[in-house]
């Protein structure tokens, strides 16, 4: 008789263990992903960066060979602005999508100056600003492979109890909005 | 993913020990033959076995931390500047950030064949090796296919295990070599003065050096066991997940294998590149013995099946 009930408050005390510990695993595993998904959002942080820096020396040398295209300037200073405002991931995104454009229309502006497209300054800012711009993309495509896994964790059982408890959220994708920046891969046939 | 990254931490300190046993059992077979032959007392083969751990220990460690050095120097790569090729910069720049990872160094060996390879004992220290041929053949997309392959062996560790096997089996290749050499020299020189003890000596000896003889294609073996063609495949699927373009590689792949040889590789250092460097139709012998790289043809016909076809030229 108590041989029986010392059996069972062991396998009962087994089980209880065993889920701690597939508990403890979850758990882990989703702030691993959701620091994964921080320390990704820092990379998109850190070339967002680079790009603020660029752009009032680029506006500077633009404004010296074209004066009168301030409405133009103003775009991409104003953009720039929002984009360093910009608190959540959407208006971050929203943003950077406004600077890509605004910058677009400058560099076609460009076209009208030979001057301006012959200096040597204007030429490495805008070689840096495309690099830039590339590995902004690059960036954002490993962001948003970080925030599919930590969502689809949180989302998908057991993982949606746990997220419950310990209120893990989904986060928001880095997406890109205007269709011309949708630009898709060079297809050669 | 996970499971390769352990895998082949598991592979690389199984062979780093199995080099420690080595290294270690034939200072002792040394040992044992001074003792032998002198006779003054037994200590002479502890001597040596404790002797050779030691050098075992220390050279395991050196490899671990030199082994991308080494391998730099055997195939005569060189750093390349970012003023030099900012183009290539910023391409593996941007493909990094892409897969992840902290930025490697880029190096070039100067050579008209096509070929790339990585190096280094982690992400942090990694070096990525192109020929002067691949950066002067292939289009933007196309080296944008190879440098995610590349980045891939970095992501999946393959780089630590693929250079520590570099360094081990060479060092064992080069002991094992003087060892014979020294044996059947020695032997014969010695044969005149040889005691009545000798009849056992002689056998003893012909076994070691049939051992010894019999290592060279365990070596062989050895590194097909470590540099599974799975690897390639897998860094292929990997490497197009990462640069979203899977018909770039099966391009460059295709203009690689027309002519990827590469001079100064060596069978020691031929499972790094990420194609044959002694060209697709090498000599009977190295295509058998050493296959570390799957058919081509085939990983184009995957990577083309990921890619359903488009952009494949």
């Amino acid at each position: 008789m108590v041989t029986g009930v010392i059996v069972v408050i062991a396998v009962i005390s087994g089980i209880v263990i065993l889920l701690i510990l597939i508990g403890i695993g979850i758990y882990n595993s989703i702030v691993s992903l959701r620091n994964k998904v921080d320390n990704s959002w820092h990379q998109i942080d850190v070339q967002l960066r680079k790009r603020y820096d660029l752009i009032p020396n680029l506006v500077e040398t633009v404004k010296g060979y074209a004066k009168h295209e301030m409405e133009t300037l103003q775009n991409v200073i104003n953009a720039r602005k929002i984009g360093i405002d910009a608190k959540t991931v959407k208006e971050q995104a929203k943003a950077e999508n406004m600077i890509t454009e605004t910058l677009k229309s400058l560099f076609a502006l460009s076209e009208n100056y030979p001057n301006l497209k012959a200096d040597q300054h204007f030429l490495r800012l805008m070689e840096q600003l495309n690099g830039i711009e590339s590995n902004i993309a690059y960036a954002r495509q490993f962001y948003n492979d970080m925030v599919m896994q930590l969502n689809t964790r949180i989302q998908i059982f057991p993982g949606n109890i746990f997220a419950r408890i310990f209120n893990f959220t989904a986060r928001d994708y880095f997406e890109i909005e205007e269709i011309a920046a949708r630009e898709p891969v060079k297809v050669q046939f | 993913m996970y499971e390769q990254i352990a895998s082949n931490r598991a592979k690389t300190v199984f062979i780093i020990i199995g080099f420690i046993a080595f290294i270690t059992a034939v200072g002792f077979a040394v040992g044992y033959y001074v003792d032998y032959r002198y006779g003054i007392n037994s200590s002479y083969s502890i001597l040596f076995m404790v002797f050779a751990l030691i050098l075992a220990i220390i050279m395991s460690f050196s490899s671990y931390y030199y082994s991308d050095k080494i391998v730099l120097g055997l195939t005569r790569a060189r750093p390349i500047s970012r003023e030099e090729n900012p183009q290539i910069y910023y391409m593996v720049e941007g493909l990094s950030i892409a897969a992840g990872l902290p930025m490697p160094r880029i190096y070039m060996i100067e050579d008209e064949g096509m070929n790339a390879f990585t190096t280094g004992r982690n992400p942090q220290n990694s070096v990525i090796v192109f020929t002067r041929g691949l950066l002067d053949n292939l289009d933007d997309e196309e080296l944008k296919g190879v440098i995610s392959h590349e980045l891939s062996h970095v992501k999946n560790y393959d780089i630590l295990l693929g250079t520590i096997v570099v360094i081990l089996v060479g060092m064992i290749t080069i002991i094992s070599n003087i060892i014979l050499r020294s044996f059947i020299f020695g032997g014969r020189g010695r044969r005149s003065d040889r005691s009545s003890g000798g009849g056992i000596l002689t056998l003893i000896f012909l076994i070691v050096g049939i051992a010894l003889l019999i290592l060279s294609p365990i070596i062989a073996t050895l590194i097909r066991l470590a540099i599974s063609r799975n690897r390639e495949f897998l860094a292929d699927s990997t490497g197009a997940l990462v640069s979203r373009y899977p018909a770039g590689l099966a391009n460059a792949l295709k203009k690689i294998s027309k002519h990827s040889e590469v001079r100064t590789a060596s069978s020691a250092t031929a499972h790094l590149f990420i194609a044959n460097p002694f060209g697709s139709k090498s000599k009977v012998m190295f295509s058998n013995l050493f296959n570390t790289h799957p058919p081509t043809e085939e990983r184009i016909r995957r990577l083309e099946s990921m890619s359903l076809g488009v952009g494949v030229k």
